[in-house]
C-alpha cells in the first residue's frame, strides 16, 4: 500500500508541474492554452525519442524536450497573437494540440503511431535498485516540483512578472506605457511550454510507455480545475488543486465498491462531471481560488 | 505563502528521503505468505467491458479446481485479486503496480486488450513478474522480455495470416482494405495485405484511418468507389458502425469482411445499424477448438451447456493452469525460477495431459508434462508467442451471426 | 471527383447551423463558446430518447427538442455565464469549456459510449448521372436551408433580429437606443439552442450518435464562423460551405487521417491575411 501511494505521490507530481505551467500561462499571463494536451503529448515523445532514438540520456533528453515544447509553444503564440486576440489564440491553441496529437497517432516511422512507444529508459534507471526506485523517482520530482516553484516565483517577482500582470489585466495600457506586449506573451508561453515539456518528460519516465490515448483532451480539464481550485496565480495553491484533483480522480476508483450499481463508463463520467461542475462553481463564487496570488497579497498592504 | 511552500516541499523531500529505509521491512510480508496471490485484470467496463466477466469466472473455478485438489507446493492456495481494466491502458498500468507492490503477486494474468498489454509488460519485466496477456499485438512479445511476457492468444501477424486464407478460399479476386489506425489491427492489416497479393488477386487500394472522426464519408468513398470484389476493413466497433452506414447509404455492395469484435461484438453492431446493413458481412476470431478435449472439461468447469461457444475465458484457465504447473515445476512461488518452466510444462516434452489437476499429479511425481489447454494446445515460441490457435469464421444473415467453419492456424 | 465535391458541400452544409449558432452567440456575447459541439450530443440525445426510447416520428421530436433546448440554453446561460459576464471572455471561455465536458458526460452518463442511431431505417442511394445521394443528406440540404432562410427573415425583418445586430455592432449604442441587452440575451441563447438542436439531429442522421459527436466538429465549426468572419451570419454560411468543400477535396491529395489540419491551416491563413475574416468588419476593441 505505501508503495502505491508513493506512486500516486508521483503522479500528483507532474501534474502539479503541467498545473503551474497553466498556472503561468494563464493565471500569471492571461493565455489560455486549449491545447495542453497535445503540448503535453509533444513532451513526453520528444524526450522518449530523445532518448530512444537520438541516443541523449535522460537529464539532456529533458532539457532537450524542454526547448522543443517551449519554442513549439513560443511560435504559436508569436504567430498568432501578432495578429489577432485570445478569441482566437484559444481556437488555434486547441487546433494545434489536436495537430500534434494526430501527428502522434499517424506518424509510425517516427512514434509508433498507436503502438506507442515502450521501453523509455529512466534517470539513473541502472544505478537505483528496481525496488527502492519508485522512492528515488518521487524525490526527483518533489525536488522538480520545488525547483519549479522556486523559479516561476523569481520571474513572477522579476520586472517581467510585473510586465506580465500588466499585460494580463489591461494589454493596451500595458502598450501604451511603452511595454512590448506581443514579446512578452511569446516569453510567457515559451516559459509555460518549457515546463510542460519538463511534466511530460516526467509522465514518460514514470510509464516508460506512452501511446497518444494517454493525453485526451480531459488532462486540459483537469489541469483547469487543479489551477483555479488552487487560485491563479499562486504557486502552492496550484500544487494543493493538483494533489486534491489527482486524489479524487484516483480516490474515486475505490467508490466502486460503495456504489456497485454504476460501471466505470458511468463513474469516470461522473468524475469529468463533478470536474466540470466543480471548474464553473469555483470561476463563479471563488475566482481567486483556496489560495490568493502570493504578491498581490503583498501590494495590498 | 512561500513559507509555507517551502516548509511543505521539505516535509515531501524528508519524507522521500526517509522512504527507502522503511521499504526492506515492507518487503518482508510476502515472503512465505500461506497463500500464492495472483493478480487478474480483466476488462468488466469500457468498450470491451462486454469480454471480462466471464474471463474473471474462468479464473475463479480454475483456482478453486486447484485449491480443492489440494493447493500447490506443498498445500498452498492460489489467492486471486481481480480488478477491472475499464479497457484502458493507464488503469492496467496502474493495476499492475498495485498487483506487484500492494498484493505481492508473482503472475499477472488476463490482460486481454493490447494497449493494457503494453503499458503493463516493462513494469512486469522491470519488477521480474509474469505478465499472461490475451491479447494480439505483436508488439506485446517483441524484444527482449526475459522470459516474463507469455502471450496466450493468437499473434496479430498470424490473424491476418489465416484471413488472408479464408479470403483466398472465398474467392475473391479484387480487395479494398481499410484499417484503423490502432497498435492492434495494423498489423493484421499489414500481413493480409502482404498475403492477399498475388495469384490474381490484387489490391485495389488501401488506407489507414483515425478513431473518433467526424464522418468517414471520404475513406468509404475512396475504397468502395474502386468496385472492389471485397473491402477487408480492420478496426474497432465504433468506426465501424459509421463506417457501415456510410457505406449502404452509398450504394456500395462490395462484399464486406471484417473482425467479430467490430461486426459482432456480442450483437451490439446489429443493434447499433440493424440488420440489412449488417446482412452478408463475414467476420472472423481467433477461437479455440471446440473438439478438443480440454476445450470440453472446460465448458464443463463453467457449468454451461455443451455446445456454449467460449472464446476468451479458455485463455484464462490456460493461463492459471501454466502458472500453477511451472510454479509446482520449479518449487517456487517465486517468477525468477517458474518463468523458465512455461516452456518445459506447455510444449513437453512429457505426457500430454489436458486437466489441470491430473498434471499437477504428475509433476508432483517428478514426471514431464505436456499440458495441452482448454484455449489451444498451449505450445509457445521461446519469446512468449503462442502457436496452435485457429480462428472461426462467422456471416451475419437476418441480424445473427452464423458459424461457417473454424479455420486451422 | 464530382462525388468527393458534391460531398463536400453536403458536409460543408451539416456546420452551417453550428457555426450560423457560434457567431450568433459571439455577435451578442462576445466569447467563443466551446460548449456548442458538447450542446449539440446533447440535443441529439434528447431526440434520440424521444424517437427511439418514445416512437414520435423523427421531425416531432426534432421540432420539441429545437423549441426545449432553446429553453434550456436559457437556463445554462442564466446558470453559467450570466454570473461570470463581467470577468471578461477568457474566463468565460474556459467556463465554456468546463460546461462542455459537464454536457458530454452527461450524455455518456445516461447513455453510455456506444453508437446509437435514429430509429429510421437507412435506405440506399438515389442517383443523379454519376452522382449519389442519399436521403439523409438530401434531408440536411432542405433542412439547413429552411434554417438559413428563417434566420435570414429574422435578423433582417423582424424587431427582435435587428436589435440581436445592433447589440452585435454595438451594445453600448443600443443600450442607448432602448434596446435591453438582457432581453435579447435570452432570445440569442434561445435561437442559438435551437440551431445546435437542429444541428445535431443532422449530424447524429449523418454518423451515429455518441458521446464524441458534437465535440469532433468544434475545430472544423469554430474554423467556419472565423473564416466568415465571427459575428457575420451570411459569413458563417458561406465559411461552413468552403470549409466542408476544402477538407473533403484534400483528401484526394493528403492522407485522409490528417483533414484536420485543413481548417487549421485555413483558420491560420485568415489570421495572417484577412483577421476579421471574409465577411467581418475589423473592430477595435477599446
Amino acid at each position: 500500500m505505501i508503495s502505491f501511494i508513493v506512486l500516486m505521490s508521483i503522479v500528483i507530481c507532474f501534474s502539479a508541474i503541467l498545473a503551474l505551467a497553466l498556472n503561468f500561462q494563464w493565471g500569471l499571463g492571461g493565455m489560455v492554452n486549449f491545447g495542453l494536451a497535445g503540448l503535453y503529448a509533444l513532451g513526453a515523445y520528444a524526450c522518449a525519442l530523445l532518448m530512444l532514438k537520438g541516443g541523449f540520456n535522460t537529464f539532456f533528453a529533458t532539457i532537450g524536450a524542454m526547448v522543443i515544447v517551449g519554442v513549439i509553444s513560443g511560435l504559436v503564440a508569436f504567430v498568432t497573437l501578432r495578429v489577432a486576440e485570445e478569441d482566437y489564440f484559444a481556437i488555434v491553441t486547441l487546433g494545434v494540440g489536436e495537430m500534434l496529437r494526430l501527428v502522434a497517432l499517424n506518424e509510425d516511422w517516427l512514434t509508433r503511431g498507436a503502438l506507442g512507444l515502450s521501453g523509455i529508459p529512466r534517470p539513473f534507471g541502472e544505478l537505483v535498485p528496481a525496488e527502492y526506485y519508485a522512492y528515488f523517482m518521487l524525490a526527483i520530482s518533489a525536488m522538480l516540483v520545488a525547483a519549479t516553484v522556486w523559479f516561476l516565483n523569481r520571474v513572477a517577482r522579476s520586472p517581467f512578472g510585473r510586465i506580465m500582470r500588466a499585460v494580463r489585466e489591461d494589454d493596451v495600457v500595458a502598450a501604451t506605457l511603452g511595454k512590448y506586449v506581443l514579446w512578452a506573451r511569446v516569453r510567457i508561453f515559451a516559459i509555460g511550454g518549457a515546463l510542460i515539456g519538463l511534466a511530460g518528460s516526467l509522465h514518460a519516465f514514470y510509464y516508460q510507455y506512452i501511446d497518444p490515448t494517454q493525453f485526451s483532451t480531459i488532462v486540459i480539464a483537469y489541469a483547469f480545475m487543479a489551477v483555479i481550485a488552487g487560485g491563479r496565480g499562486a504557486h502552492a495553491g496550484t500544487i494543493i488543486g493538483a494533489a486534491v484533483v489527482m486524489v479524487l480522480l484516483e480516490g474515486s476508483r475505490f467508490a466502486k465498491d460503495i456504489i456497485p450499481w454504476l460501471d466505470s463508463d458511468q463513474l469516470s463520467a461522473i468524475r469529468i462531471i463533478i470536474i466540470g461542475v466543480g471548474l464553473i462553481l469555483l470561476l463563479i463564487f471563488r475566482p481567486q481560488g483556496f489560495l490568493r496570488e502570493y504578491r498581490l497579497q503583498v501590494e495590498l498592504k | 505563502m512561500k513559507k509555507v511552500t517551502r516548509r511543505k516541499v521539505l516535509k515531501t523531500l524528508g519524507a522521500a528521503a526517509a522512504a527507502p529505509f522503511a521499504a526492506p521491512f515492507l518487503n518482508l510480508a510476502h515472503a512465505q505468505g500461506a497463500t500464492i496471490p495472483i493478480g487478474v485484470a480483466v476488462p468488466l467496463t469500457g468498450n470491451s467491458g462486454p469480454y471480462g466477466p466471464d474471463m474473471a469466472e474462468a479464473a475463479k473455478r480454475t483456482a478453486a479446481r486447484i485449491n480443492n485438489a489440494g493447493g500447490i507446493l506443498g498445500g498452498r492456495k492460489l489467492e486471486l485479486f481481480i480488478e477491472d481494466t475499464e479497457s484502458s491502458a493507464s488503469v492496467a498500468a496502474n493495476l499492475t503496480q498495485k498487483f506487484i507492490n500492494v498484493h505481492k503477486a508473482q503472475s499477472l494474468v488476463g490482460y486481454w486488450g493490447t494497449p493494457e498489454g503494453l503499458s503493463s509488460r516493462p513494469i512486469a519485466i522491470q519488477n521480474k513478474v509474469v505478465l499472461m496477456v490475451s491479447s494480439a499485438a505483436n508488439a506485446i512479445t517483441e524484444g527482449d522480455t526475459q522470459g516474463y511476457v507469455w502471450r496466450f492468444q493468437m499473434k496479430a501477424t498470424d490473424w491476418g495470416i489465416v484471413i488472408s486464407r479464408a479470403a483466398e478460399k472465398l474467392g475473391f479476386k479484387s480487395f479494398g482494405i481499410m484499417g484503423l489506425q490502432n497498435a492492434f489491427v495494423l498489423p493484421i492489416m499489414k500481413v493480409f495485405e502482404e498475403r492477399i497479393t498475388g495469384a490474381g488477386r490484387k489490391v485495389m487500394d488501401s488506407l489507414i484511418y483515425n478513431p473518433e472522426q467526424p464522418s468517414y464519408r471520404a475513406e468509404v468513398e475512396r475504397i468502395f468507389g474502386k468496385k472492389p470484389e471485397a473491402v477487408c476493413c480492420f478496426g474497432l466497433l465504433p468506426d465501424f458502425v459509421s463506417i457501415m452506414r456510410e457505406v449502404y447509404r452509398g450504394g456500395f455492395d462490395s462484399k464486406v469482411i471484417a473482425l467479430s469484435i467490430m461486426a459482432d461484438a456480442e450483437g451490439k453492431f446489429v443493434q447499433a445499424v440493424g440488420p440489412q446493413v449488417a446482412e452478408g458481412i463475414r467476420h472472423f476470431q481467433p477461437m479455440p477448438d471446440v473438439s478438443a478435449s480440454g476445450y470440453k472439461k472446460f465448458v464443463q468447469l463453467m457449468g454451461a451447456p455443451a455446445d456454449r461457444l467460449f472464446l476468451f475465458p479458455p485463455n484464462t484457465h490456460d493461463q492459471i493452469a501454466i502458472t500453477a504447473l511451472a510454479m509446482e515445476k520449479a518449487k517456487s512461488p517465486m517468477a525468477v525460477d517458474w518463468s523458465k518452466q512455461i516452456i518445459n510444462v506447455g510444449n513437453g516434452p512429457g505426457e500430454a495431459v489436458d486437466d489441470v489437476v491430473e498434471a499437477l499429479k504428475l509433476v508432483r511425481a517428478g514426471k514431464n508434462v505436456n499440458f495441452q489447454g482448454a484455449g489451444s494446445s498451449c505450445d509457445f515460441t521461446p519469446n512468449g508467442d503462442q502457436i496452435g490457435r485457429g480462428m472461426g469464421q462467422w456471416i451475419t444473415k437476418g441480424g445473427k451471426s452464423a458459424f461457417v467453419e473454424y479455420v486451422k492456424p | 471527383m464530382l462525388q468527393t465535391a458534391f460531398n463536400g458541400i453536403v458536409t460543408g452544409i451539416i456546420m452551417t447551423l453550428p457555426a450560423l449558432a457560434i457567431t450568433l452567440l459571439f455577435g451578442v456575447l462576445k466569447f467563443p463558446n466551446f460548449a456548442v459541439g458538447a450542446m449539440m450530443t446533447v440535443a441529439a440525445y434528447m431526440a434520440f430518447a424521444l424517437n427511439a426510447g418514445l416512437g414520435w416520428p423523427l421531425t416531432v421530436a426534432t421540432v420539441t427538442v429545437a423549441v426545449v433546448f432553446g429553453g434550456i440554453c436559457i437556463v445554462i446561460d442564466w446558470l453559467t455565464f450570466r454570473p461570470l459576464r463581467e470577468r471578461g471572455g477568457i474566463t468565460l471561455m474556459v467556463a465554456s469549456l468546463g460546461l462542455g465536458f459537464v454536457l458530454e458526460n452527461l450524455a455518456r452518463l445516461a447513455y453510455g459510449n456506444t453508437a446509437r442511431s435514429f430509429a429510421m431505417e437507412l435506405a440506399r442511394p438515389f442517383r443523379f448521372f454519376d452522382i449519389r445521394m442519399n436521403r439523409e443528406q438530401m434531408i440536411t440540404i432542405v433542412v439547413s436551408t429552411l434554417a438559413m432562410l428563417a434566420m435570414y427573415v429574422l435578423l433582417t425583418k423582424m424587431p427582435i433580429g435587428r436589435a440581436m445586430r445592433a447589440v452585435a455592432d454595438n451594445p453600448s449604442l443600443a443600450l442607448v437606443r432602448g434596446i435591453e441587452s438582457p432581453r435579447i440575451i435570452r432570445w440569442t441563447w434561445f435561437i442559438a439552442g435551437m440551431l445546435l438542436a437542429v444541428g445535431g439531429v443532422l449530424i447524429g442522421m449523418d454518423r451515429a450518435i455518441e458521446p464524441l459527436m458534437g465535440s469532433s466538429y468544434v475545430i472544423s465549426v469554430f474554423a467556419a464562423a472565423i473564416l466568415g468572419g465571427l459575428g457575420s451570419p451570411l459569413g458563417a454560411f458561406i465559411g461552413a460551405l468552403v470549409i466542408g468543400i476544402v477538407s473533403e477535396m484534400s483528401t484526394l491529395v493528403i492522407p485522409p487521417n490528417y483533414r484536420i489540419g485543413i481548417p487549421l491551416c485555413v483558420i491560420a491563413l485568415i489570421l495572417i491575411f484577412r483577421p476579421q475574416g471574409l465577411f467581418g468588419q475589423a473592430y477595435i476593441r477599446k
